[in-house]
């Protein structure tokens, strides 16, 4: 359902425009595919291009060639907001000075102006998410795993055929990431999103994901099953990386 | 702390090099405390400098002040401590506030030839000329002036003014009696009425007639002798002293010598310069204002063309004393609303 | 140790005197004409004076803010901008433009024959807004800006997924993000406006438009009334304290050296064009406003009398009274400060914390007290023994020199704070103190700031019209006082070539001195 073709994209050199992780001048490249209602893990060092190729689906970043193709319709040029995609990042997804329902309902209406159906549909996703009794709330009354899965309501009331979920793992215990990463599954399944998850624990991959893409030096190094991707791989460069996380 | 110590001895030198330079002089000074216009270059200060350091054999030291009342204030700021020798520039309305600070010493001069018109009785300070306030306008530029104070003030339409403080200006101090005299008790709301015509309240005399020079409003305060200055020195015939049919604020300015001071017989020889006949010639083409002891057939002829101001209005300086200061915060409080 | 305690000892009696010596004042003071305290209290004179005060920085702090909000997003939005760097360094300048060099351009861009005249009459309120924005609206756009850099990148990512509009931008991510450091750069600004004194005085200063700072000028040197004086100082203080108080509940002080670079550029511009529209019309505005009156004065001084004003020996000697006051102070300021935070800083470490805040404390009470108010005091005390017109420049250079403290406390003090902890025991076991210290240790590492110090005190004791216009006569006129003699004797085109002279003077100065005293700074040993 979403298909990234051949897409290309390189930092100008010597920008100060460079990506918070550090990553590097050379030139991308990304090719793959995701099924509706499948979550694809995405794995990789530090500044191999796993934020850039999210950034690029996302309309965040422009590639220099290459297509990006979603329900069969060619999204690569069109601007962020017509992009039928939706982002949950590691953390500032919610907006402090605002409540939780609100928070949700500005996915739906930036105006704040809903009809009484989308406000029942936001209850609905925030029982979904197990957390109907806080619509009064503001964020920094709630835990990490809270507030992401309030991130994750909002996601899904929003209702677009992509998912990008750029480390939301990354700030939480291990209890927590079970119970979000199996509240995500379910979400992805129920909605048939096709979802992309950046993250840095194999154990979230194997748990989220039936395939996985191992990302090196702004490439797909690897693309696969999470068991054959990760488990005992005879690749020098996913057995470093799995030495050292 | 050998560090600190150096570090003090050194900013306690920097900073007493000016207070020591200060002081060094081989001829004795007069220092004269007066007002800004009294010094300015087209004013008497350089000519009667000259005149005076050619007979005393000393330096005539100038510390111009905006104003004549700001010379009574600095002198009282400094108290005791004063190096002024002689202050020119105060006027009739501050004298008995000035010799109440006891800083003057009395003149013992007999004033033979004054030609004020009434006799000369203080016995602390020295006319050395006299004149009388009144609205001046470019009779070009302005064709009906007003023709008394009462229309000025409650005629709305009356043409905007420029005047002085009276805190700081011996002017400015005038019309505040001026309106007085002729308002009595109901100075206040007179003062309210004209606010809003009022463009602006300088310090000194000097700035609010340089600002009527610049067409920044019609009518200035200032006296029925500026007229003369247009008419000598620039050859104009079109400024005019507006005539008030209640009479004219009258202003004697006086000169003092301090008690305090180092250089008594050369402050006094000052005094009696003043009275003599270079200075008081000086008076009339420098200053614009009658002098206090030349004969009236010794002025220059524009002299005559002058308005006549009587009749003259005055109070006497024992009441000016007493009641200044209330006055002038009625002055203040109906200019602040 | 003991000199710091020495000097702050120094300080705060250098301080409370004056101020002792008001409250005593206002027990015995009597004399003739002077009107019994109540009755001043009372007088209505007083409480218009109190409510101009209070009405005009309550006007110059709305206008400022508001204008600066506005002028700071605009130039968040559009870090494109050409020559953005240079004009926000343009809008760093008005810290070290002397108060009545702004006035001067101010009468000369918006007076009655200026380029662009406005309203009836620049004297009075409308004149002391336009230079208060003029001051401040740059400061807060400064202070304003670095408040985008800390909205979340993803906020500005959620936001064009979804699509926010302008409004939408401004309601959820930047106007929280602003609120929370709007009170303490408001509380700011109006302490500014509050005690702002050289501009009340050259704009202002009628009856109709005079705050305490100037009315308390006035009642000294005009009335010589010092019962009034006395009163106004103690109201003045009063609120100054107020503000304070208010202000030490909400800690974030804002930087003097602001980061103004924004890092999250790239999301910040998508809206439509109308918008953009309207954000570079916005900033160029803005940047109009801040250089046409810096501007006006060097076309103006260009086409003034440029010849006659500096061939006179006044403006001359005014340049050396304002060198030599500037450049005492700024040791005087130095000197105190270096004392002061060494001791603070040896003291945290050998844990008494408690003694190093005080001593640092100590330092910065002047900034809640306003010099004219110390000037007072002093003035009450000591018009009794001495001639205080011959030891003006004197006191100038004390007062002006304590005025710098709080602000070096702030640009050296982390710096003599982080080499004590760094190196006190090595010093301590090579026996290295006092002036060997100095020389090989402290000075190489601590040029930078030093000279920024030294500079930024020397300039602004140079420019400044306070405690010189309540001290200063004739004889002792700096080029600031020289220039408000000119300007009230209405000579603009005198003045603005004097401005001009003072505005030069001032940057080679400051240049000059950043040169000489920071030199290469050695980044570590």
């Amino acid at each position: 359902m979403l298909t990234v073709d051949n897409l290309k994209f390189s930092y100008p050199k010597h920008s100060a425009d460079v990506d918070d992780k550090g990553t590097n001048t050379a030139e991308m490249q990304f090719n793959l595919d995701v099924q509706a209602g499948e979550i694809l893990s995405i794995i990789g060092p530090s500044g191999s291009g796993k934020t850039t190729l999210l950034n690029l689906i996302a309309g965040f970043n422009s590639p220099s060639s290459g297509s990006i193709i979603v329900d069969d319709v060619d999204i690569t040029s069109l601007k962020i907001h017509q992009r039928p995609v939706t982002t949950v990042f590691q953390d500032n997804n919610l907006f402090p000075h605002l409540d939780v329902f609100t928070n949700v309902a500005i996915g739906i209406q930036p105006s704040l102006k809903l009809t009484q159906d989308e406000k029942q549909h936001i209850h609905h996703a925030l029982e979904n998410v197990g957390l109907a009794d806080f619509h009064k709330r503001r964020p920094k009354e709630l835990s990490g795993g809270q507030r992401q899965r309030i991130a994750l309501a909002r996601a899904l009331v929003r209702k677009q055929s992509v998912l990008l979920l750029d480390e939301p793992l990354a700030a939480l215990g291990p209890a927590m990431k079970d119970e979000i990463i199996d509240l995500l599954k379910a979400m992805v399944e129920e909605q048939n999103m096709a979802a992309l998850l950046i993250s840095h624990q194999p154990t979230d991959a194997f748990r989220a994901s039936k395939r996985t893409a191992f990302i090196n030096q702004g490439k797909i190094h690897q693309i696969g099953n999470t068991a054959d991707v990760l488990g005992d791989s005879a690749d020098k460069v996913i057995k470093q990386y799995l030495g050292e996380s | 702390m050998r560090f600190f110590y150096s570090f003090i001895c050194f900013t306690l030198l920097s900073i007493s090099i000016p207070v020591i330079s200060a002081e060094s002089a081989d001829k004795p000074t007069l220092n004269v405390y007066t007002y800004d216009s009294f010094t300015s270059d087209w004013g008497p200060g350089p000519k009667v400098k000259k005149a005076f350091e050619e007979v005393c054999n000393c330096t005539l030291n100038y510390v111009a002040l905006e104003d004549g009342v700001s010379l009574l204030s600095r002198l009282k700021l400094e108290g005791r401590h004063t190096k002024a020798d002689i202050v020119l520039g105060l006027d009739t309305n501050l004298i008995a506030n000035a010799e109440a600070t006891g800083y003057f010493a009395p003149h013992e001069m007999a004033l033979e030839n004054s030609t004020l018109p009434e006799k000369w009785t203080n016995s602390h300070f020295i006319p050395y000329d006299f004149g009388y306030f009144a609205f001046v306008y470019d009779k070009d530029k302005l064709k009906n002036p007003p023709t008394s104070l009462k229309a000025l003030i409650e005629n709305p339409d009356s043409p905007k003014i420029l005047i002085q403080d009276p805190r700081t200006s011996t002017p400015g101090l005038g019309l505040l009696l001026w309106v007085k005299k002729v308002y009595g008790d109901k100075a206040e709301e007179a003062w309210e009425k004209l606010a809003p015509r009022i463009v602006t309240v300088s310090k000194g005399w000097s700035e609010a007639y340089g600002l009527f020079l610049k067409d920044q409003a019609p009518l200035v305060l200032s006296y029925t002798t500026s007229p003369a200055y247009h008419m000598i020195a620039e050859k104009k015939n079109n400024f005019a002293a507006a005539k008030f049919s209640e009479g004219h604020y009258q202003q004697i300015e006086v000169a003092g010598m301090i008690a305090a001071s180092k250089n008594k017989e050369l402050a006094k020889k000052f005094l009696d310069f003043i009275q003599g006949e270079t200075f008081q010639k000086i008076i009339p083409t420098t200053n614009w204002m009658y002098p206090a002891a030349l004969d009236k057939t010794e002025l220059p002829e524009a002299f005559n063309t002058l308005i006549d101001p009587e009749p003259a209005l005055i109070f006497s300086s024992d009441e000016v004393n007493k009641n200044r200061k209330a006055w002038v915060s009625e002055w203040l409080n109906a200019l602040a609303k | 140790m003991k000199a710091g305690i020495l000097v702050a000892l120094f300080v705060i009696a250098f301080i409370t005197v004056p101020l002792f010596s008001l409250f005593f004042a206002s027990g015995t003071l009597s004399g003739e004409q002077t009107a019994s305290f109540s009755e001043i209290w009372n007088s209505s004179y007083i409480r218009r004076v109190l409510f101009f005060s209070l009405w005009q920085a309550f006007l110059s702090t709305l206008l400022s803010i508001a204008f600066a909000i506005v002028v700071a997003r605009a130039f968040a939005r559009y870090p494109s901008f050409p020559f953005r760097s240079f004009f926000l360094s343009l809008f760093g300048l008005p810290l070290i433009v002397p108060a009545v060099v702004a006035v001067i351009g101010i009468i000369t861009v918006y007076g009655k024959s200026g380029w662009l005249p406005i309203g009836s009459n620049l004297y009075g309120l409308l004149g002391i807004l336009l230079a208060h924005v003029f001051f401040n609206l740059p400061l807060a756009v400064r202070l304003f800006l670095p408040v985008w850099n800390q909205i979340p990148e993803q906020h500005w990512r959620i936001a064009s997924q979804l699509k926010f509009n302008s409004i939408q931008q401004w309601k959820h991510i930047e106007w929280p993000a602003l609120r929370e450091s709007l009170p303490s750069v408001a509380l700011l600004v109006f302490m500014l406006c509050l005690t702002s004194f050289a501009v009340v005085l050259t704009l202002g200063g009628g009856p109709k438009s005079t705050t305490l700072e100037v009315a308390i000028y006035q009642s000294l040197r005009f009335d010589f009334d010092p019962a009034q004086a006395v009163v106004l100082a103690l109201l003045q203080l009063g609120l100054s304290i107020l503000v304070a108080i208010i202000a030490s509940r909400f800690n974030k002080i804002p930087d003097v050296e602001p980061d103004l670079n924004i890092k999250n550029p790239k999301h910040q511009s998508e809206t439509g064009k109308l918008d953009k529209m309207l954000q570079i019309t916005l900033i160029v505005f803005a940047i109009l406003f801040v250089s046409s009156p810096l501007l006006a004065i060097f076309i103006d001084a260009a086409r003034g009398p440029i010849i006659s004003v500096l061939s006179e020996r006044n403006l001359w000697k005014a340049t050396a009274f304002s060198l030599l006051i500037g450049l005492s102070a700024a040791t005087i300021s130095l000197a105190l400060s270096w004392f002061l935070l060494n001791a603070s800083a040896r003291a945290s470490y050998q844990n008494k914390s408690n003694l190093s805040q005080w001593l640092l404390l100590s330092g910065s009470i002047i900034f809640v007290v306003p010099p004219l108010v110390i000037g007072t005091g002093l003035f009450i005390l000591l018009a009794d023994f001495i001639n205080v017109f011959d030891w003006a420049i004197l006191i100038v250079i004390l007062i002006n020199g304590l005025l710098g403290i709080p602000f070096i406390i702030r640009t050296l003090g982390p710096e003599i704070r982080q080499n004590t902890m760094k190196y006190q025991r090595l010093c301590d076991s090579l026996n290295l103190k006092g002036w060997q210290r100095f020389k090989h240790l402290d000075f190489p590492l601590l040029r930078k700031p030093l000279g920024l110090s030294a500079a930024l005190v020397t300039v602004f004791t140079m420019g400044d019209l306070g405690i010189i216009a309540l001290f200063g006569s004739p004889e002792t006129a700096t080029l600031p006082l020289l220039l408000y003699q000119r300007l009230g004797a209405y000579q603009i085109p005198q003045a603005a070539v004097t401005a001009a002279f003072l505005l030069i003077i001032s940057l080679i100065t400051f240049w000059l001195l950043e040169k000489i005293i920071s030199g290469k700074t050695q980044k570590d040993m």
